[in-house]
């Protein structure tokens, strides 16, 4: 157990992306990572099985990335810094994102915020 | 010999890149912003530094898991402007000051700071997003940077303690480089959020307000705190709070805050805070050439 870490446990709706979430996951985050790249993003965008295929994802990992479920993704372990990647491409927002984590609808999200048109 | 003039805290959200982009200044909803970086900026280009010092963080963008660095200096002589999965930012590739960078590397590594080095890698928001606010490029950067990049993705990340010794081990570095170059560093990240789970969307004004208090007034009170603390008080992002730790680390327990902006449109707090060198203040021509004559008239009386 890492003593800098001791008592986040008791934080409710967090998930630490640490060693072993990193190792779980690290197929899954390395073919989010991938999207920094064009040819990456242009073959997921033309035929995404085929990208997925090529990155040997699993049933689920697929499922979870073809559908967009922000929520379960991140349960998975997928690093929220490589989702972004995926959001990009997908032309999803970080509050939108976000909204998916809390269980909320993007306009749900926006009501809880200072300045919802800063986007 | 290089001199530090002073630091600045900033957040590194992706979207104040994105507001600057989109030339947002006079958005209502963005004003409030631009505004709050105005007196950097008009320091920055007072001041007219050589050299900004970032202690930021990579958002696996440049790094990935496979290898993911503690701290790690960029000792290139240019660097890519990241592709984030929407291409590139349309500013131009950021400048690295070679010498300085290569000087740091064997001053760090001798004082016991085994850091990692990389060159020739594209580097992220972390940097360029808080950048262009400050020290926009027009048409071409103002002056050079050295990165330093630092781990808050993949726990274990650094301690806070430890990265305020960095930052300690940064100012030895510069301030023992020969040649007369102008240092400003750079602490990019936060202040409170947090990206994931049902806890996403977390802020705590109260926090942010009195850490931009404590790192001003008080910065070994952040320093003795776990990051459990910083989770608990700020969210899992506000860990990024560290990078503030090591900019303030390579500033002398002098520097004051001259100046501070705190936002908080969305998800994250956006804050900046300018902190200068009591001796970084060129004093004003009349009051200098008074001096001279006062020394100049004590020798010819003695």
């Amino acid at each position: 157990m890492n003593p800098q870490l001791k008592g986040v446990e008791q934080l409710g709706g967090t998930y630490l992306f640490d060693l072993a979430t990193s190792a779980r996951a690290l197929r899954l985050n390395r073919f989010l990572h991938g999207f920094t790249v064009p040819a990456n993003r242009a073959l997921f965008k033309e035929d995404p099985e085929a990208a997925f295929d090529k990155a040997g994802l699993s049933a689920e990992e697929r499922r979870m990335v073809r559908e967009l479920d922000w929520a379960a993704l991140m349960r998975y372990g997928a690093s929220f810094f490589c989702l972004e990647k995926l959001g990009r491409v997908k032309g999803v927002s970080n509050p939108e994102m976000v909204a998916g984590f809390r269980g909320e609808s993007l306009e749900e999200f926006l009501k809880t915020r200072n300045v919802p048109g800063a986007r | 010999m290089a001199k530090i003039l002073g630091g600045i805290g900033t957040s590194h959200v992706p979207t104040i890149g994105g507001a600057y982009d989109r030339n947002k200044q006079n958005d209502p909803d963005w004003a409030p912003l631009f505004r709050g970086y105005e007196p950097v900026k008009a320091w920055l280009a007072q001041r007219k530094p050589d050299v900004l010092v970032f202690f930021y963080n990579d958002h696996a963008t440049t790094f990935f898991f496979d290898h993911y660095p503690t701290f790690a200096l960029g000792v290139g002589a240019e660097y890519a402007i990241a592709d984030e999965g929407l291409g590139r930012r349309a500013v131009p590739p950021l400048k690295g000051h070679v010498g300085l960078a290569r000087h740091m590397a064997d001053a760090l590594v001798n004082d016991e700071f085994d850091i990692s080095v990389f060159q020739d890698l594209p580097i992220d928001h972390g940097v360029h997003s808080p950048l262009t606010m400050f020290w926009p490029p027009s048409p071409d950067w103002p002056g050079k940077i050295v990165p330093i990049e630092i781990n808050v993705l993949q726990h274990p990340i650094p301690t806070p303690a430890r990265c305020w010794k960095l930052g300690q081990a940064v100012r030895r570095a510069v301030l023992s480089y020969p040649e007369d170059l102008k240092v400003v560093i750079v602490g990019t990240g936060g202040l409170s959020h947090q990206m994931n789970g049902e806890r996403a969307g977390f802020n705590n004004e109260k926090w942010d307000r009195k850490f931009l208090d404590l790192i001003a007034r008080d910065p070994r009170k952040l320093v003795a705190m776990r990051h459990a603390d910083y989770i608990r008080l700020g969210g899992t992002e506000g860990a990024e709070e560290i990078m503030w730790l090591a900019m303030r680390g390579a500033l002398s327990p002098r520097a004051r805050k001259i100046h501070q902006n705190y936002y908080l449109p969305m998800t994250t707090a956006m804050a900046v805070a300018l902190f200068e060198e009591p001796d970084a203040k060129p004093a004003p021509r009349k009051a200098r050439s008074a001096r001279k004559t006062r020394r100049n008239g004590a020798r010819a009386s003695a």
